[in-house]
This record gives structure tokens, C-alpha cells and sequence, in this order.
């Protein structure tokens, strides 16, 4: 049974001091909900992707909590994988749907990040991360750090190719009121900023962000009733070790590789077939592994490729990553993010991406991963191409 | 027989000049080296402390050829054991892979709470409780910035195993008796950061009436004089009291000098007087004697008689201890940050 | 305040790697520290090739350059700053062999 997505929206991504958790949801869901015509009434289910409620603001029970927010008595769930709980919120969303369980779910991913010092942030994020991690005291971008300083001595990768990635996605987010930065920055300035874990600098981190993203993920029968949906033609989930010492190999995500297996197989498309994509560069090199990951390079290649802007929008010739400024430009509220690139690739495959509108866009990809590649997701779109219409 | 089965020594690889130190305090680096005797100490990692160090000591006193389950007691003597009440002595033994059929017991006399062990554990063997025993001195010694003891104040640890098998015994321990008083030299109340000392008065009333009290009644009790010893050791708090105790007693430079440590080491406090005795291990021949002789703040001195065996030259091909190895230098603030001082 | 049981049962995981010896397979040096290891930064953390199995720890008493392919063995070493009242975490870091 086929499913998909009609009305999605996200919040705002910034340093939103004024603005709460809840209003953030409402803000995201009331706009999805008018896109896809349907009132919260109508809702079967809600699925909140969430990671850090509990332990930065002490507040679990995120469905109950929302639900009553938006006032809604059905079943509600927090999802929750770290980075990837947005994704994973979608991902079961979808299932629910695609089983005949329910017609019309709400997913939301929500994070309220600004409310607390960025050194308690870090130690809460590393909550994704194991035990001994914790332990020997290294952070997100010592964990990615570690990535890079294996890929770089592997492939000979440089610091150069890690800083276009940035540079492309500052550029993208330019084009998005939305995001959380919205200013053009050069690989000179990458390399200068701050070092936070050798090889990775400031400017190679995604931010400490907040905002709200939304989707409404309709059975087949709702679908044809209405607006565009667009259809989510494939998704994947995998898991791999918590922490980067149980990994078979340093230099990929395997967990994002067989994820992406599984949904190119369920969709019956391959990595040319993607022609606009969201993945998750949480910090720059996981951007560059992801290109490789997800088969749009081989390994050790996608370096060149990011300095040569070909997957920049407007340079690109078949292949655009992170039209939305990515987690690095657009911002990154972890639960948020896997939802928001949903919406990204549903407003790109509807042809209402504005000003950073990808050309003739028929099939999009979204990739979402939790920790440091512990569980990834993978969902593939397909849309009409670039219709130019559609009301959401 | 009772007597050293193996041992083993450990220190830090940092070192803080005296010199660096008195450029602080803009006193005159060479007036406080004459003085003091101490060129550099050893200064113990940020992450390092005495249960890290006995466990490093012990670990490698185990090596690979003595099973730690058959080590009956586990003795551990220091002046900044990390808790006031958790002993070291089982995180260590723990660690090491003791097993639980031991007894254990943390040990504190100032600077003599390494040698305390070794006495009790020689009764525990004596006594036939236990066939090994393990005795440890370890300090990560304090001292206040600007304070003398800041000088000499260092790290370190020593494990000897003890035994009762002739054929294991590499140095026999042939004689030992103490003196002891209550003489308030050097103390620090509980919950006190930095000891606290009581300046010229830890000279002749502490160490020297003490060293030389249980050294004259050892000499007596086994009718034996200086001559009749190849080498002898005494605790170091800087590098001229045990000089002078040494002459005092009558033994020579060169009876001396192969366990005189401090001057390159500080004064790890209970590892002081073990680590001298590890040092003259290292080159001793069989059938030779060892005067040694400890003090505690407090006071009180335990004073040995060690006699090796034909054992130890086979002992020295085993073993892989390197005592006072590969060093680094660090500066005053870097010494400040990895005492825990900032 | 940490948790003794959790310290106490994860004991014996110490005891097993004490002493083992590995090859840097990839590492960092952290700057910004994690929260509770202000003291300790900048720390380098290494990823470490033992003989079973991979393992991820702090690179103490650093002299010199670090590089993958380095040799390290397993120490104790306090693992944090502890609190007034917490138990004294002691845990697995690696130092470079000689």
C-alpha cells in the first residue's frame, strides 16, 4: 500500500530565546495541518521525534505532553535515536500507515536546545554515544573527529574538502528564511575558525539550534483525495554499535549503507536516480562519508566532487545536497531535523522550493543518522517534476 | 626464611626543577639546591594518585611470573590514601586480580607507612597465616605553594613481595626493630589539604633522633656495625639529612650513594626509604647486606636488615622494572595544574 | 553524585584490559571539553586495534606527536574529578609505548 505525505512545515530554526517548546509544535503543526486541509480532529495518531526533553528539561512523556498541547486524545508516541529521531518518527509514521493501522498520522520533531549552557548540551547530546565514550571524555565532534582523521589518512581527503560542504550548505541556507544562519562564508574561513577537535573546526559543526518541523503522512485512499501528495516510494532503518569502537570500519556508516539498501530496493530507484537529497552533515564529514554511503560516489571520491560544486544548486549538474542549508546552515534542533528534511524534499518535489528550487526534480532522498552512525534512516520520495504548483 | 620474593617500583615521568620553582618565588635557585640537596622532583600525572600508583608499583613487582591469588595480605601505606574511609588496599588488590581469600588493611605513619607493611606482613608470614604478602608504600605527596616541602614533595610507589620459600627468596630478611615516640614534626588534620611542619624541629629531635635511635638499637640487638654492610638506606626527606644520618652512623659514600634517589626523584614520602632499597636491588650481588632504616613524621623509624641470596642475579635477568626511566620537564603552571593546585 | 554499583560492576570490564597492548587506529585531540573535563583539555582520544577487539579511551602522558600506527598499553587512571561525595572512578586511558 502506498503512502504519503501531504501538508509539512517547519518552524523558524535558530536561537529562538521567546519562543517554547510547545508554541514551536503548534507553530509547525497548524501549518501542516492547513496545508494538507485536515483538522487536528482528524488525526489518527502522533508521532513526536524528540531526544534531549528529558534530560536537559526533565520532561518525558512527549506524547502525552504534545497531545495535550494540540489537543488531541488518540495514540501519541515519542520516538526516540538520538540525531535520527525525527527520521525515526517518520519512519514509524509511514509503517503505521502502510499497515492499514491508521490514515492520516501526524509527525512532529521538536527540539528546544538555547534553554541550556552549550556544555550541558554537549554531555546530553553524548548520550547518544556509549558508556566508555562518555568516559574517556570525547565529545560529538571528537567522535566525528575521529571519522575524519580515518577517512583523510584512508583516501588522502583534506580539510579543504570537509570545508566545501560548509560553504555549499551557508550558501544553500541563504536562499532559506528558515535557517538558522543565513550568511555566505569561504573555505579560508573554515579553516580558520576555532578548532574544537583536531580535524574539526567550528565552522566544520552544525549548531546548537532550535525548531519544529511537521509532516501528515496520509494512507493511499486519503492521498487521492486531495492537494499533491508526494509519495514516500521507499524507507530503511539499520542499527550498528553504539560506540565507533564497535564498528567494522571507520571510513563509512554501515548502518546508513544498509538503510539506504533497503529503501533504493523498496523504491526501485538507484543512487542516479536521486536528483535532490538531505543528509545529514552534522559536522562536515559526515556529510562527505554520506555522499559515499548512499552510493552517489565511490568511497574516497566524494571529496573532489564537494570542491568542484557538484552538488552545489546551480553548478550541480544532476545531484543537489542539502538545498535547505543542511544541519550545518539551516540548523540542527536534534529531533527536528529528520523531519525537516522531509519537508524540504516534499516542498522541492511539489516545486514550491522558491528561490532554491532544484530543476525538474522528480525523486528526493532524505538521510538521517543517530550518533555517530549507531541508526540511520532513509526515506526516498517521488513527487510530479518540478510542477511549479501545489498548494503546500 | 622470610624475605623479597620480587618488587617493583614506580614514577612518575614528570619533573619540576628546583630551579623553576624558586624562579617563581624569585628565590635563589642555587642557594635552595645547596640547602636542600634536591635537583628536580617527580611530579604524578593530573589523572594520576596513590591507588594508581601502588597498583602501577605492584603491578609490575607481580610481572608475570607471581600469581596475584596467592598473596594472602595486601598492606598499603601512604599519606594521601584518596579516601579517609575506603581502603586502597583493596581497589588495588582488586585491580591486580587478588581474589577475595586475602586480608587487607590501609597503613598511615607519615612517611613510614611503606615499611610498617613490610614489618606486618613479616609477622603475618612468620606466623605461617600467609605464604605471600604484599606490601605497599605510595604518595602523591602535597605541599603548600611557597612552602619549603615544595621542593622535595614528590611521587612515587613501591610494591615488595614478600615470602617464605628459600628458593623464591631474593634478599632475606634477616633483622628489623623499630623506635618510636610521639614527636609532632610534621602532621595534617583530617580534612586538611596541606601538611603542616614545624620547620628546623623536624631536624634533631625528629629524624635524626629517631634514624639513629633505631639504627644504634638494630646495631645492638644483631651485634653488627656499619662495616659489616655493603649498602644502606635511609628515608630521604631532602638530600642532606640522610647524607649526614649515613656519616653520622659511620658508613661510607660508597656504601651509600647507589640508594640515594632523592636528589633526582623529591621525597615520594612512603615510597622514599623503598624506592632507596628497590635502587640497590637492582645492583646488588648475592650474599650481600642492606642496612635500612625509615622515618615517619610523628615519629618513628623502622630500621632492616637485608641479606640477598644467590637468587637475585637470576631475579635481574627477569625482570624488566626500569626505575627511574624516560623524563619530561614541566613548568610551574603546568606543575600547579597537574597538583590540582588551579 | 555518580553511581558505586555501576562503578562496582563494571570492575571486572577494567580488569580484563589492564595491561593490554594496541596500535592507534585513529584519534583526536579533544579542545573543547566535555562537561566534567575542563581540567584535563586539551585530551587526546584515541581509537585503539587491542588484540580482540577495538576500544576507545583517552591518550595520557603524551611526549611528543601522536600518529595512527603508535603503540599504546592500557593504565588506570582517574577518570574524572570526582565530586565531594562521589566514589572515584578509575578507569582504562592508554599511554604510548616507548
Amino acid at each position: 500500500m502506498k503512502v504519503a505525505v501531504l501538508g509539512a512545515a517547519t518552524t523558524q530554526f535558530g536561537e529562538l530565546w521567546d519562543i517554547s517548546p510547545r508554541a514551536l509544535v503548534r507553530e509547525a503543526v497548524s501549518e501542516a495541518l492547513l496545508a494538507s486541509n485536515l483538522r487536528i480532529t482528524d488525526i489518527d495518531a502522533l508521532y513526536v521525534g524528540n531526544m534531549l526533553s528529558g534530560i536537559l528539561g526533565g520532561q518525558e512523556n512527549l506524547g502525552a505532553f504534545f497531545a495535550e498541547e494540540l489537543g488531541f486524545a488518540g495514540p501519541a508516541f515519542k520516538i526516540e535515536g538520538a540525531c535520527a529521531s525525527g527520521g525515526l518518527a517518520f519512519y514509524n509514521g509511514a509503517v503505521a500507515v502502510r499497515s492499514g493501522m491508521f490514515e492520516r498520522v501526524l509527525v512532529v520533531g521538536v527540539e528546544k536546545m538555547t534553554d541550556h549552557k552549550p556544555e550541558d548540551v554537549a554531555l546530553g547530546l553524548m548520550g547518544a554515544g556509549s558508556d566508555v565514550e562518555r568516559q574517556a571524555g570525547i565529545t560529538f565532534p571528537g567522535l566525528y573527529a575521529i571519522l575524519a582523521r580515518a577517512h583523510m589518512e584512508k583516501y588522502g581527503t583534506t580539510e579543504e574538502e570537509l570545508a566545501a560542504v560548509a560553504v555549499k550548505n551557508h550558501f544553500h541556507a541563504v536562499l532559506n528564511s528558515k535557517a538558522h544562519f543565513n550568511n555566505l562564508i569561504t573555505i579560508a574561513k573554515v579553516l580558520a575558525s576555532p578548532k574544537i577537535a583536531d580535524p574539526l573546526k567550528l565552522l566544520d559543526c552544525s549548531p546548537i539550534s532550535d525548531g519544529a518541523a511537521a509532516a501528515v503522512i496520509v494512507s493511499e485512499a486519503v492521498a487521492q483525495k486531495g492537494q499533491t501528495p508526494v509519495w514516500l516510494i521507499g524507507a530503511g532503518v539499520a542499527s550498528d554499535s553504539l560506540g565507533l569502537a564497535g564498528r567494522k570500519e571507520i571510513t563509512s556508516l554501515s548502518a546508513a549503507k544498509r538503510a539506504a539498501k533497503l529503501a533504493y530496493k523498496a523504491a526501485r530507484v538507484g543512487p542516479r536516480d536521486i536528483e535532490v537529497a538531505e543528509v545529514h552533515d552534522c559536522f562536515t564529514i559526515a556529510e562527505l562519508i554520506a555522499l559515499e554511503d548512499l552510493g552517489f560516489y565511490e568511497p574516497g571520491k566524494a571529496g573532489k566532487a564537494l570542491l568542484r560544486e557538484e552538488l552545489t544548486l546551480g553548478k550541480a549538474q544532476h545531484l543537489v545536497v542539502n538545498p535547505s542549508g543542511g544541519l550545518k546552515a539551516c540548523g540542527h534542533p536534534v529531533g527536528a531535523t529528520g523531519v525537516k528534511q522531509v519537508v524540504e524534499i516534499v516542498s522541492q518535489l511539489r516545486g514550491t522550493s522558491g528561490k532554491r528550487q532544484v530543476e525538474k526534480t522528480r525523486i528526493g532522498l532524505t538521510h538521517n543518522v543517530g550518533g555517530s552512525g549507531a541508526v540511520a534512516a532513509v526515506h526516498i520520495f517521488q513527487g510530479k517534476a518540478g510542477s511549479g504548483k501545489g498548494k503546500g | 626464611m622470610i624475605g623479597i620474593v620480587s618488587y617493583g617500583a614506580y614514577v612518575p615521568k614528570y619533573r619540576i626543577k628546583t630551579e623553576e620553582i624558586a624562579r617563581v618565588w624569585k628565590k635563589d635557585p642555587a642557594e635552595i639546591r645547596n640547602s636542600l640537596g634536591i635537583v628536580e622532583k617527580a611530579v604524578a600525572s593530573w589523572d594520576e594518585d596513590a591507588v594508581t600508583l601502588g597498583l602501577e608499583a605492584a603491578i609490575r613487582c607481580l610481572g608475570t611470573r607471581f600469581r596475584p591469588d596467592n598473596i594472602g595480605a595486601i598492606l598499603v601505606g601512604s599519606e594521601t590514601h584518596p579516601y579517609a574511609v575506603n581502603p586502597t588496599s583493596t581497589i588495588i588488590g582488586e585491580f591486580l586480580g587478588i581474589g577475595h581469600h586475602y586480608f587487607a588493611a590501609d597503613l598511615e605513619f607519615a612517611c613510614k607507612a611503606g615499611t610498617a607493611a613490610i614489618e606486618l606482613i613479616a609477622g603475618l608470614i612468620k606466623s605461617g597465616q600467609v605464604n605471600y604478602g604484599l606490601a605497599v608504600g605510595t604518595d602523591v605527596a602535597q605541599s603548600r605553594p611557597h612552602d619549603v616541602l615544595e621542593y622535595t614533595s614528590g611521587a612515587g610507589a613501591a610494591a615488595f613481595l614478600l615470602g617464605n620459600s628459600s628458593q623464591e627468596i631474593i634478599a632475606e630478611l634477616v633483622a628489623f626493630t623499630s623506635y618510636s615516640s610521639d614527636t609532632p614534626d610534621f602532621w595534617r588534620r583530617d580534612g586538611i589539604r596541606f601538611p603542616s611542619h614545624s620547620g628546623r624541629f623536624s631536624g634533631e629531635p625528629a629524624y635524626f633522633t629517631h634514624v639513629l635511635g633505631a639504627a644504634n638499637l638494630l646495631f645492638k640487638k644483631t651485634k653488627t656495625k656499619p662495616a659489616d654492610f655493603d649498602y644502606c638506606v635511609f628515608h630521604m626527606p631532602n638530600g642532606k639529612f640522610p647524607v649526614a644520618v649515613a656519616s653520622r652512623l659511620g658508613f661510607t659514600k660508597e656504601q651509600f650513594l647507589p640508594s640515594f634517589v632523592a636528589p633526582q626523584i623529591g621525597n615520594p614520602y612512603s615510597a622514599s626509604t623503598l624506592i632507596g632499597l628497590a635502587s640497590v636491588l637492582k645492583q646488588a650481588k648475592p650474599d650481600q647486606k642492606i642496612f635500612m632504616v625509615s622515618y615517619g613524621s610523628g615519629a618513628g623509624s623502622d630500621a632492616f636488615i637485608w641479606k640477598t641470596t644467590k637468587h637475585i642475579e637470576k631475579y635481574r635477568k627477569h625482570e624488566s622494572n626500569q626505575l627511574l626511566s624516560q623524563k619530561e620537564y614541566i613548568d610551574y603552571p603546568r606543575y600547579l595544574k597537574q597538583t590540582k593546585t588551579i | 553524585m555518580n553511581s558505586p554499583v555501576k562503578i562496582w560492576r563494571n570492575q571486572k570490564k577494567i580488569k580484563e584490559l589492564l595491561g593490554k597492548e594496541g596500535v592507534i587506529i585513529s584519534w583526536t585531540q579533544v579542545r573543547v571539553p566535555l562537561a566534567g573535563f575542563e581540567e584535563q583539555a586539551p585530551y587526546y582520544v584515541v581509537l585503539v586495534r587491542l588484540a580482540d577487539r577495538n576500544y576507545l579511551g583517552q591518550l595520557v602522558d603524551v611526549t611528543g606527536i601522536v600518529a595512527t600506527g603508535q603503540k599504546v598499553k592500557a593504565v588506570i587512571r582517574r577518570l574524572r574529578r570526582p565530586e565531594a561525595e562521589d566514589v572515584i572512578p578509575y578507569g582504562i586511558k592508554f599511554v604510548l609505548l616507548a
